[in-house]
């Protein structure tokens, strides 16, 4: 398609308006129980692996969810899709809440989220074929349609991302892993979702395909207002495909904002020490830029720092980061949110 | 090619081929280079374009049903064909290997201090005492706090970037004047990544080893290396120093590759994907292996595969027929472009590279066959 350009711009996204945004999650947490040793393991403590997270995402807009493995990040996705049922907290689609609903209630809820995976080579049943993984969800949702109807409906969605519908009746493995992962994001699409969580949906593909596919998620954002939840690992990715982004250490959203406020006017230095380590690939600039090397680990998710969870790797780190834990709250010039009682916007080149 | 003095590894038209049941995988085919001492050179590819097969040569670790041909030479001794014996001399001494998996490399049932002068061992005769001072010096060297009380733990106590440092100190106990690292950073978060590359750079300026950086990520690539070597098909298909070759690309395959990274300067940009798949190594198309892909190519393109020729100054080189006709940035990003959703990409050529790989059969159609031909031989 050459028409449009179809990255996403810095004003508000096509289908936003002004009205009640299409997710909300508030003070999202999931723990899991961690076992002891011995025949019967007894419940020895709990793992936050989402420590109370909240943020809106509207029709038509990218959230991008970035940290290192280990952040949470597709934890709260799952647990935004009640795939993990969340601890406490609320999570609503369109004004409904969907935290403790039974499974028969969320039925009709799912239709309108879907997943797409990380892994095109292990999320799709090698003995099925391509037409039967498509036409699954079809035949569960809309068991009214009758044969030809849904069968119309596959090709459609073949063609929609890119595959030829002559080729429905192959089997996973003649395909490649881009078109595989086309594959994944045409079974997600069947039901007409409104918003999609894509949890790494490009980083087992070759560089040389992932740009393919993250074409093909900006196309399909446009042409049906699909809002998505763009979780991953891979910085520059993120910043080409999202409008916003939240940036999660341990557990936490440490700082979100516009794609703008977050990669040209960081405060939080977590994000800060994140963007300067992500290598570019322009040697020039490599040369030249200032890298923030953290020391350290990730402590472990069990046994969290007290107050802010950064501090054990914050350069800037004094007594009030260890007593009290820093709100997320509006900080800085532009008033995007971030979670640090030393906000500063770091001088430096990009 | 000649080798000059401080040249420390030469590769000479190195071939590596499996033969398999299918027919014969060619690996890795007519790849030359030259590494200097204190030189860093990055090998990009995608995966299966020969890269790692390349470096495990250069180890002589390839499995003995590789045909390995060509010429590896290592200061003045050519390692291909060498024995086992001799090649034990070789590695882990002069030339030291880091693999990508930081799991998988150490064994969990020694401790790391052990594992270090054991490795000391094997090349110097001296007491156990003597070999874990060295471990313990490595593990400082490689940044490990408290290096004593760490030596004494095991691999599982360690954080992934902590082991990966481990394996790191392990390849330069013995002070090898070449190391290979094997995408050392991919199963690393991002800010351990900086961390561990650093401490390569700085092995490299305190020990002035020469370092083969093997890599998918452009970027670090961009950060580290002096030289960077593109590999694709099996074959190196551009090198050169690294702004050279990042800056005025002239292979069509690199060009593609820089253009589908996302880049701060293509936001707001559609990204420029390659259309199509890698070639299968077993049945290479006749003439350039990126032809199929190339937006560029033309028929000559398509009669043999084109020799690697030198394309600008020093020592860039391009295995490509039509290099002069890429150069700016944008003219040659602008390529790539193409109808991305509506182009249906055809899963057919990949059964069409490797026509061993079963097609699957629409059941009506081979229902009406078996009809047809049961009624014509009743």
């Amino acid at each position: 398609m050459t028409t449009a350009k179809t990255s996403p711009s810095d004003a508000a996204p096509a289908g936003a308006d002004t009205g009640q945004p299409l997710l909300q999650v508030s003070d999202l947490v999931k723990s899991f129980p961690v076992r002891g040793k011995g025949i019967i393991p007894r419940t020895v403590g709990q793992v936050q692996a989402v420590a109370g997270i909240s943020f809106d995402l509207r029709a038509g807009e990218t959230l991008g969810l970035v940290g290192e493995s280990g952040c949470g990040k597709s934890t709260t996705g799952r647990a935004i899709l009640q795939l993990h049922r969340p601890t406490s907290g609320s999570v609503r689609f369109e004004g409904r809440e969907l935290v403790g609903r039974t499974a028969r209630q969320l039925r009709s809820v799912r239709r309108d989220m879907q997943i797409v995976f990380q892994d095109p080579y292990a999320s799709l049943n090698p003995r099925w074929t391509v037409n039967s993984v498509v036409r699954e969800p079809l035949e569960i949702h809309h068991s009214s349609w009758g044969d030809k109807r849904i069968q119309a409906k596959v090709n459609n969605l073949l063609e929609l991302v890119g595959l030829n519908p002559e080729h429905r009746n192959r089997f996973p493995h003649e395909f490649s892993g881009g078109q595989r992962q086309r594959i994944g994001i045409a079974r997600a699409l069947a039901l007409e979702p409104k918003l999609l969580v894509l949890d790494e949906p490009v980083s087992a593909l070759d560089v040389s395909v992932q740009a393919g596919v993250v074409n093909l998620l900006e196309e399909l954002q446009q042409r049906l207002n699909l809002a998505y939840l763009f979780v991953a690992h891979d910085l520059s990715i993120v910043r080409h495909i999202s409008h916003r982004i939240a940036v999660m250490y341990l557990g936490k959203i440490v700082e979100i904002g516009t794609r703008d406020e977050v990669y040209g006017r960081a405060t939080h230095p977590y994000t800060q020490a994140l963007l300067s380590a992500a290598p570019l690939p322009d040697p020039k600039a490599e040369r030249e830029r200032q890298r923030i090397v953290l020391t350290g680990d990730v402590p472990s998710p069990v046994n969290p720092p007290s107050g802010c969870r950064f501090r054990t790797r914050c350069w800037k780190a004094q007594d009030i980061c260890a007593t009290e834990e820093p709100k997320l709250e509006a900080r800085g010039e532009d008033g995007h949110l971030s979670a640090c009682h030393f906000p500063e916007v770091r001088s430096r080149e990009s | 090619m000649t080798t000059t003095a401080g040249d420390l590894l030469t590769v000479d038209n190195l071939t590596v081929e499996f033969p398999t049941d299918d027919g014969v995988v060619r690996a890795v085919r007519g790849v030359s280079f030259t590494l200097r001492q204190g030189e860093v050179l990055g090998v990009v590819g995608e995966s299966g374009s020969g890269k790692s097969v390349s470096s495990m040569a250069v180890m002589g670790l390839l499995p003995r049903s590789a045909r390995i041909g060509g010429s590896i030479r290592f200061r003045d001794t050519e390692i291909v064909g060498l024995g086992q014996r001799q090649l034990e001399k070789l590695r882990g001494n002069d030339i030291a290997m880091i693999f990508q998996d930081p799991m998988t490399s150490l064994n969990p049932v020694y401790t790391v201090g052990w594992q270090l002068s054991e490795a000391y061992r094997a090349h110097h005769r001296v007491s156990k005492k003597v070999a874990w001072a060295k471990a313990v010096e490595a593990l400082e060297l490689v940044g490990i706090p408290q290096p004593d009380r760490r030596a004494a733990q095991f691999p599982h106590e360690f954080s992934g970037g902590m082991r990966q440092r481990v394996v790191i100190a392990m390849a330069i106990i013995n002070d090898p004047t070449l190391i290979i690292a094997d995408e050392p950073t991919t199963a690393l978060d991002v800010t351990v990544q900086a961390q561990v590359l650093e401490t390569l750079l700085r092995i490299r300026d305190e020990t002035s080893a020469a370092i083969m950086i093997i890599t998918h990520d452009l970027g670090v690539v961009a950060g580290m290396a002096d030289r960077v070597q593109v590999m694709y098909g099996g074959t190196v298909v551009e090198s050169g120093q690294v702004d050279a070759v990042f800056e005025q690309p002239r292979m069509p395959y690199t060009v593609g590759l820089l253009g589908s990274i996302p880049h701060p300067d293509l936001l707001g940009k559609r990204l420029t994907p390659i259309k199509g798949a890698p070639p299968s190594l077993m049945n290479l198309p006749p003439g350039c292996a990126f032809a199929p892909r190339c937006p560029l190519a033309g028929p000559e393109c398509d009669e043999a595969e084109p020799e690697l020729v030198p394309v600008g100054v020093s020592g860039h080189t391009s295995r490509c027929l039509k290099w002069d006709e890429l150069g700016g940035d944008d003219d040659s990003r602008e390529l790539f472009e193409h109808d991305e959703i509506g182009a249906v990409e055809n899963p057919a050529s990949l059964t069409q590279a490797d026509p061993e790989l079963a097609v699957v059969e629409d059941v009506a159609e081979v229902e009406q066959r078996m009809a047809r031909e049961e009624g014509s031989n009743p």
